[in-house]
């Protein structure tokens, strides 16, 4: 059991519905969505196209007055910031965190610029324990990367979150570089969520489109490992040195061995590549953590430890819930899976350090009035 | 032990010639008006070192830009493609991991290698 504080790292707020986030459109945008006559408004969010057969909420999680779960303060306030000493909830969007799969990227562009104002709006406004991802659409970098300074001023906005990939190539291909200067500049760091391909299309996955969820979620780090390995490639943290990555509910037990296969290749194909100047793991440990949910489980409770140990688990990573979510993870679950000795920087030191935070400054647990 | 390994005529220019320095087998690289003495084996998993491509080294400022630095020839492993400098033996990704070297000089023409005489054996 740990009883210190927690930074939770991935928790999915969620719109009530279309109604709520109307108001933060452009008057041309806001028309051109729900002046369809009959056919009601146009859809907003990409839809799933592997659906989970259990639902991909947690039952529980569903507000009693209604609405999609996160979608209440009031109950995400009573299952996730009331649960322990949860001293901030880092706010990582639902069905919308998945903006960049649209097809059409001007109403994504409009979009992510609505849900962030809403989230500010509707979200932190209510609880200084809450901060919020900047949600980009990724499909015009270039705007994306002025939606990111937007927020430049904005502390509790506090990283550029990219989920779905509307692009052929993966994130550290330099058609994304604009967003990465635009974080680099406004000192936010990089958030790669799990799904972080093309959700609605299937998610794509290498060797194939998969068919099942379960190929998906089995395969759900195989994205993020293609993104990772794209961002080292090509050079992203040659080029912004100061910008840090993390990545999100893709679990992390998978990055050992990728790396000791990344080292091996840079070994030998380093001509490719000249611009790098280290060895990948050496990338990997400077700039880049990982949340821990939904973390392997191992036969053995101590394997998945040793095995993290070889990425300096204790100081590499960061709590997540992955609230609502059918399979989010527990701090208790999480705290019996790892030493002791790693609790408080896993649950909340690497955290602090990785979002620049002082901890003096973390509102302890009740002292955020409800509105 | 310093050991004459042939004529410099004998070693093309931008190659890495393979020969017996007493029990030794060297590769003497003529490169740029320079020579060099390297050891005939990479040390990664004893593969024919010298039967790699040498080449000027291969950097870059910046991401995705390509350069050549002609001062600095380093030789690719046949065998999984590790590079080394040659001046240096160091590998290109790690200086704690080389590959030996050793002296050599040229005097009348001829090339001459310093090879260290093993004892208890």
């Amino acid at each position: 059991m740990y009883h210190g504080p927690v930074i939770d790292c991935d928790v999915h707020h969620a719109r009530a519905d279309d109604a709520e986030l109307l108001p933060y459109l452009s008057r041309g945008w806001r028309d051109f969505i729900t002046d369809r006559g009959p056919a009601g408004n146009m859809p907003l969010t990409v839809q799933d196209g592997l659906p989970n057969p259990h639902g991909f909420m947690r039952a529980d999680t569903f507000p009693p007055g209604g609405g999609p779960p996160g979608s209440d303060y009031e109950t995400l306030c009573r299952q996730v910031l009331q649960r322990g000493d949860v001293r901030r909830a880092i706010l990582t969007f639902g069905d919308d965190s998945h903006v960049a799969g649209l097809h059409n990227p001007y109403l994504a562009t409009e979009l992510a610029r609505a849900l962030n104002d809403w989230s500010i709006d509707r979200w932190l406004s209510r609880d200084p324990r809450l901060v919020s991802s900047i949600l980009v659409a990724s499909q015009l970098p270039d705007q994306a990367a002025a939606e990111i300074r937007r927020h430049a001023d904005n502390p509790r906005m506090v990283q550029v979150m990219l989920v779905d990939n509307p692009h052929h190539s993966p994130f550290g291909h330099p058609l994304f570089h604009p967003i990465y200067a635009a974080a680099e500049e406004t000192g936010r760091p990089i958030a790669i969520h799990g799904g972080a391909a093309g959700w609605a299309n299937p998610a794509s996955t290498g060797g194939g489109n998969i068919s099942l969820y379960f190929e998906a979620h089995t395969l759900w780090p195989q994205v993020v490992m293609t993104h990772l390995v794209s961002f080292i490639s090509h050079g992203v943290f040659e080029k912004y040195p100061r910008l840090r990555l993390l990545l999100i509910e893709a679990g992390a037990a998978w990055l050992p061995s990728l790396l000791w296969r990344f080292d091996t290749e840079y070994k030998g194909l380093r001509r490719e590549v000249p611009w790098l100047r280290k060895l990948p793991s050496e990338y990997v440990a400077e700039h880049v953590w990982l949340t821990t949910q939904p973390l392997e489980i191992s036969p053995q409770r101590e394997q998945v430890a040793e095995l993290l140990g070889w990425i300096n688990g204790a100081e590499r990573l960061c709590y997540s819930s992955d609230y609502p979510h059918w399979d989010a993870d527990e701090s208790d679950y999480i705290a019996a899976r790892l030493p002791a000795s790693w609790h408080r920087r896993v649950f909340f030191e690497n955290a602090l350090e990785f979002y620049g935070w002082q901890a003096a400054d973390l509102a302890p647990a009740g002292e955020a009035a409800l509105a | 032990m310093t050991i004459d390994v042939g004529s410099i005529e004998e070693f093309p220019e931008g190659r890495a010639l393979v020969v017996m320095a007493g029990r030794t087998e060297v590769g003497i690289v003529r490169w740029s008006g320079a020579v060099y003495a390297i050891s005939a084996i990479c040390t990664h998993q004893g593969g024919p070192l010298c039967q790699g491509v040498l080449a000027a080294r291969l950097t870059a400022g910046r991401p995705g830009e390509m350069l050549i630095d002609d001062a600095a020839p380093v030789i690719a492993c046949p065998w999984h493609g590790w590079e080394f400098d040659v001046a240096s033996g160091e590998a290109i990704w790690d200086p704690t991991v080389r590959i030996r070297t050793f002296p050599v000089r040229v005097a009348n023409g001829r090339v001459m290698v310093e090879t260290e005489t093993r004892r208890g054996r």
